[in-house]
């Protein structure tokens, strides 16, 4: 317990070290894969010319050059230019365009899953909705994507690309991503779970006692572990934005990924996975920072009014 | 009285919706039913009770059971009978509903939607059960390590787990479709990194109910009662406790890994190209869903029938994990 600092200052580090593992990560498979790393990302039948790719693409230094000059180059906002998806753009402006896109993404879906977990918490939302909830989050994305795409272009047509319809289709995307796999179900029951066993501690039938309210004295308690949840509740929303910003045909950094990942641009790919590590190394500070908020609230002296009279 | 009142409640916890609560209220009243209820000399009257209730749990188990082994049993008949190639298009029968041509009618080209929905049998069937048997095998050593009491590996296991959990699993996938060899290419090697990363959850969760079953300490009272170490470990330990948390989260994993072919599969075909998770000339289970997908927002597409063969096929997917769920739940 002396090592409260510990956990956080773990998660601080991993979260610093991410960003940098991710694309050294991805650049070792690459080279560690059997074969010339230019003929695996781009097959010589789809490819002519493989030594004079591979040296345009830094790729005949080996794995330590490429990597030392692609991360190089992306600490001051340089990713190089696409591969293949659309040849010569610089990755950056890819990035610029995608990256908002996907933050209002997310952020919308994180609305019905916050009020969802405020339920829970406030016992606003029955348990007895929680088998609906579940079959409800059985649904895969694709299938409520396929829904929500539908419905925009049923009702919104040829002006689904407009700039109100591109809010829309924001909106039917988060709808989608906060209901799908679970989403919306595994919030509520995640949280209530988390209070109802913290309601059994015996400190707060004490303070019940004392005239207090319970989810004053929860809340601190269960805010590390609620941090958690957001973290992981966000990393699905981010996994399941590659299938619904596809669909729905939300240019982001989902949809930037896949299109990557088809067409084989290991420069797009490269970039747009160490943004999902910087996204998750975000998640992962934010955590530390609520566990260590948390430790410093709990470790306060309390002022008890009888001790102050003492002394 | 009170006897009766808690054989009562144990069944209802069992009968419970919610996964995770399920397992260890049923973990819990399985301890209940098999001690109180044998040991606390109740009335005849909550005996005959406890028996009915036990053989109707038994008989909806059996119920359960038998569904998820039918979708199985079918999904693996298709998928060995799955065609190398889809049949020669006939024409004159294109767009032909399920009662025109039996049992699922044609596409645009005449061709039966039956070798659509066995070929994309094929294409899931290996890769959705081998993840399910590696997340089991996760979830067994994960159950198995606590309840041995070695506490060492926890650390690596929590380790793991956030180096796991700290990329969304999408973007894993991704990369790893991307570096996978061409001529590697298929589900497989997807569907065992999914279980893979699906593995610290599973292995988290068999952790945790052998820990509220006491841990090494379960197996020291047992070991004083003359059993084997084998017996112990696989019909104590795995067989009657961790089933639930195994089997559930085995079915889950092959849940997912079917709709993750699914969905690779549309997406590909959204953008007209190869597919990551096949090769093309097999058809995936998404096929129908993208043949289907017109006819929702375009008028005279009759191709409504292969959207709801798609759709028929996801929700009988969720319904064999659910049942397997159900079928190994705790009393």
């Amino acid at each position: 317990m002396n090592r409260w600092w510990l956990r956080p200052a773990v998660r601080a580090m991993a979260a610093l070290a991410l960003p940098l593992l991710v694309p050294a990560i991805i650049t070792w498979l690459i080279w560690a894969l059997p074969g010339d790393p230019a003929s695996i990302i781009c097959p010589p039948e789809s490819c002519g010319g493989g030594a004079a790719l591979a040296k345009r693409w830094n790729l005949h230094s080996g794995p330590w050059v490429f990597f030392t000059g692609w991360f190089s180059s992306a600490m001051m906002g340089d990713f190089g230019n696409s591969w293949r998806l659309q040849q010569g753009v610089p990755v950056a402006e890819l990035l610029a365009e995608a990256i908002p896109s996907t933050m209002v993404l997310i952020g919308l879906a994180l609305v019905p899953l916050a009020v969802g977990a405020g339920g829970a918490a406030t016992r606003k939302l029955p348990a007895r909705l929680d088998p609906l909830l579940q079959a409800l989050g059985t649904i895969p994305a694709i299938v409520l994507a396929l829904v929500g795409a539908a419905m925009v272009e049923l009702t919104w047509g040829a002006h689904s690309f407009s700039t109100t319809g591109t809010l829309v289709r924001l909106a039917a995307g988060a709808v989608v991503l906060g209901i799908a796999d679970g989403a919306f179900s595994g919030a509520v029951t995640g949280t209530r779970g988390l209070f109802t066993r913290e309601r059994q501690q015996r400190y707060v039938g004490v303070a019940v006692l004392r005239g207090e309210r319970t989810l004053s004295n929860t809340l601190p308690n269960l805010t590390p572990a609620l941090a958690g949840q957001l973290r992981a509740r966000t990393m699905h929303l981010l996994s399941g934005t590659v299938v619904v910003e596809v669909v729905l045909r939300i240019n982001g950094l989902g949809d930037l990924l896949w299109g990557g990942t088809l067409l084989q641009d290991f420069g797009v790919v490269l970039a747009a996975a160490t943004m999902f590590a910087a996204l998750s190394a975000a998640l992962l500070l934010l955590q530390a920072v609520a566990e260590i908020a948390v430790a410093v609230w709990v470790r306060r002296c309390p002022e008890v009014p009888g001790q102050v009279e003492a002394a | 009285m009170s006897a009766r009142l808690r054989s009562a409640s144990s069944g209802g916890a069992s009968s419970g919706g919610v996964s995770s609560g399920g397992v260890s209220s049923g973990v819990s009243s399985s301890d209940a039913s098999d001690s109180g209820a044998s040991r606390g000399g109740a009335p005849s009257g909550g005996a005959l009770r406890r028996g009915d209730l036990r053989s109707g749990e038994l008989r909806g188990r059996a119920l359960w059971l038998l569904l998820a082994a039918s979708c199985l049993a079918l999904f693996i008949n298709w998928s060995l009978a799955a065609p190398e190639h889809l049949p020669v298009p006939i024409l004159d029968q294109s767009h032909a509903g399920p009662l025109e041509l039996w049992p699922f009618g044609a596409d645009s080209r005449g061709r039966p939607l039956l070798a659509y929905a066995t070929q994309g049998a094929r294409v899931v069937a290996l890769p959705a059960v081998v993840s399910g048997v590696v997340v089991a095998v996760f979830a067994i050593l994960g159950g198995l390590l606590r309840a041995a009491g070695w506490s060492r590996t926890d650390a690596v296991i929590a380790g793991f787990s956030e180096v796991v959990s700290a990329l969304p699993r999408m973007v894993v996938i991704l990369v790893v479709a991307l570096i996978v060899p061409r001529d590697l290419r298929g589900l497989l090697p997807l569907a065992v990194v999914w279980a893979v990363l699906a593995a610290p959850g599973a292995m988290d969760e068999a952790a945790a109910l052998a820990h509220r079953l006491g841990g090494a300490r379960f197996v020291e009272a047992l070991r004083a009662h003359g059993f084997s170490s084998a017996r112990i470990y696989l019909v104590h330990v795995v067989m009657l406790n961790l089933r639930p948390v195994v089997v559930r989260q085995a079915a889950e994993v092959m849940m997912q890994v079917v709709f993750l072919e699914i969905a690779l599969s549309y997406l590909a075909l959204a953008e007209s190209e190869p597919s990551l998770t096949h090769l093309d000339n097999q058809h995936s289970w998404a096929d129908l869903l993208s043949q289907g997908y017109p006819a929702l927002v375009l008028d005279g597409v009759p191709t409504m029938h292969a959207l709801a063969l798609g759709l028929g096929l996801v929700a009988m997917v969720a319904l064999m994990s659910h049942a397997l769920e159900r079928a190994a739940r705790a009393r």
